[in-house]
């Protein structure tokens, strides 16, 4: 078993909301971002402004476990990468060894409170209780480890149960991440890097990602670029049935 | 640019999209990491070149600059310094892969060695047991300590050449630059120590100085020719050292002051017909370890990592 996750570059709508639950669901400090978007645009005419959502690709070979002396990054059977807080003695080796850039050091300039200089809100007392993150270690997304573990430990399926799949994906309002087991064949995240050429960021690293982009075209990533009138035709249906739930939830015309 | 214009709404975020500097190693605290190393080739570079000359006084210094000033700073850089235990066997087998680990490894057995080296090989204290006994327990902890000063020397080299994401310092002749760097510091400070009048033999350092001046040239022009040919994001690294924001330390602290100073100093001494002016030297030894300074600062500032996105970013 090797979680992994598909993310759509075509369905994407740059609304952030992936970034918003990853915080509300580990109650990260300002200063810390697990999961990013990045967008950039280019001076060709006709060249849309492009995303890319970016997080932790939970590599199989991740340099961050090799690197790190303390062995406070470790490598779990299921392929999640996570960092033990208790362990990490701040070195930031791991930070400058990712060629992701995906960790963060957590200095204490980092983590002033939602409103610096006052108390800390009863929201962040109360998710320092229930997720407390140390200042002087570095953190990372760990695929949401918790929820997949207590949904497993229910007899859920992560990428299917929405209790054992990672926040970002559950929140994900144009459905364009997937979870799911890439060592399964039949999962759903297989499929799709299968059948729609699904490709990961810098395979020549041989970090071997778990995170895959399919329907786009990022640099000269050997991708399945679908012509640019077949995105926007999925776009748009994608759009349109966006829309149609959103008619069906709220029942307005 | 009407297209552009139309999409001024949108605030570009050039995070890993451009070619982004490593920070971490070089700004704010991470100056403490760029202090830390240059102590770190100062320190080992002194011992072992003061091991070949067998100078105890250099020795000594050495010990002192790794274990009072690159141990401590680099401690200190840790988010939580008094954590570092748990870098080390038993509470972690993390140096079997992480040259970080075999780094706090070397400085610790070079640590103990070296210390049980300088009580054995302490004039008064080999008189008192008699050299007969002194003499193959100095020789054999000097062995060890030079062995592990050589480890202390290069680790360095390899925990930022394994790092696949800046192509500038992902070079195989890194590790070289670190110890060879070091041995010539090591050959300039330990001229300091026989001027200041220790047991250092200053005519045999400087000899000694002169052929790794020369040396380093060259492994620094290779370097920079062999890391230009890897990658466009290695060649951006080189620009900016050779004209960019880190040139006034690359022209002025690492060629002037490193190399062009100390070589003109040695090419004095030759044409003297022996050694030059101790004013002379102590400005060699001083432009010397600033150029020491310089070489560490130069390699962490214009490490840079390549995009996320090859093509976008014309890298």
């Amino acid at each position: 078993m090797r979680w992994g996750m598909v993310i759509n570059l075509v369905k994407c709508t740059r609304c952030h909301a992936c970034i918003a639950a990853c915080r509300i669901e580990h109650f990260l400090p300002l200063g810390m971002t697990w999961p990013r978007l990045i967008a950039w645009e280019t001076n060709v005419p006709g060249e849309e402004l492009t995303t890319l959502p970016v997080r932790c690709n939970q590599c199989k070979e991740a340099p961050c476990v090799e690197v790190c002396p303390a062995e406070a990054t470790k490598k779990r059977p299921d392929g999640i990468v996570y960092v033990d807080n208790n362990i990490c003695v701040g070195c930031r080796y791991c930070v400058v060894a990712c060629p992701y850039q995906n960790r963060t050091f957590l200095s204490r300039d980092k983590d002033p409170g939602f409103f610096p200089g006052y108390q800390r809100t009863r929201f962040e007392k109360a998710g320092r209780k229930l997720y407390p993150h140390i200042a002087g270690t570095t953190e990372k997304c760990n695929f949401c480890m918790e929820r997949i573990d207590a949904g497993m430990a229910k007899g859920l399926i992560p990428g299917k149960d929405r209790e054992a799949t990672p926040a970002c994906v559950n929140t994900c309002q144009a459905r364009a991440l997937t979870f799911g087991d890439l060592d399964d064949p039949a999962s759903e995240v297989s499929q799709l890097i299968k059948e729609r050429n699904g490709f990961q960021l810098h395979p020549e690293y041989g970090t071997e990602p778990s995170v895959y982009y399919i329907d786009g075209k990022i640099g000269n990533a050997p991708s399945n670029t679908a012509p640019r009138e077949a995105q926007t035709a999925a776009h748009m249906q994608h759009l349109s049935t966006m829309e149609a739930r959103a008619r069906q939830i709220f029942g307005k015309k | 640019m009407p297209s552009m214009a139309t999409r001024q709404w949108m605030v570009t975020h050039e995070w890993m999209v451009k070619p982004m500097h490593q920070k971490e190693w070089i700004e704010r605290r991470g100056v403490m990491i760029w202090i830390a190393e240059t102590f770190t080739s100062l320190g080992a570079g002194l011992y072992l070149v003061s091991l070949f000359m067998n100078s105890w006084w250099g020795m000594l210094v050495g010990w002192l600059i790794i274990m009072f000033l690159k141990l401590p700073i680099h401690l200190a850089y840790f988010g939580k310094p008094w954590r570092f235990y748990r870098t080390m066997p038993p509470f972690s087998n993390a140096w079997k892969t992480s040259w970080f680990a075999r780094g706090i490894l070397f400085s610790v057995f070079f640590g103990t060695f070296a210390f049980i080296q300088l009580v054995i090989g302490q004039p008064d204290l080999a008189n008192l047991i008699g050299h007969s006994v002194a003499n193959p327990i100095y020789y054999t902890f000097g062995v060890l300590g030079g062995i592990f000063a050589l480890g202390v020397g290069i680790y360095g080299g390899f925990i930022m050449n394994y790092i696949k994401g800046i192509p500038f310092w992902n070079q195989g002749l890194l590790p070289v630059v670190f110890i060879l760097a070091g041995v010539a510091d090591g050959f300039g400070l330990a001229m300091g120590i026989g001027l200041a009048g220790g047991d250092a033999n200053v005519a045999l350092a400087e000899t000694g100085s002169r052929y790794l001046l020369m040396i380093n040239v060259l492994l620094i022009i290779t370097y920079l020719i062999s890391a230009g040919y890897t990658s466009s994001v290695a060649k951006l690294s080189i620009q900016e050292l050779l004209k960019g924001p880190s040139a006034f330390m690359f022209w002025v602290g690492l060629i002037i002051l490193g190399l062009a100073i100390p070589a003109v100093v040695s090419v004095v001494s030759v044409f003297s017909g022996g050694e030059a002016s101790s004013i002379l030297l102590i400005i060699a030894i001083a432009s010397h370890t600033m150029g020491a300074f310089a070489l560490k600062y130069c390699l962490l500032k214009v490490g840079i990592y390549r995009p996320l996105l090859p093509k976008v970013a014309a890298y």
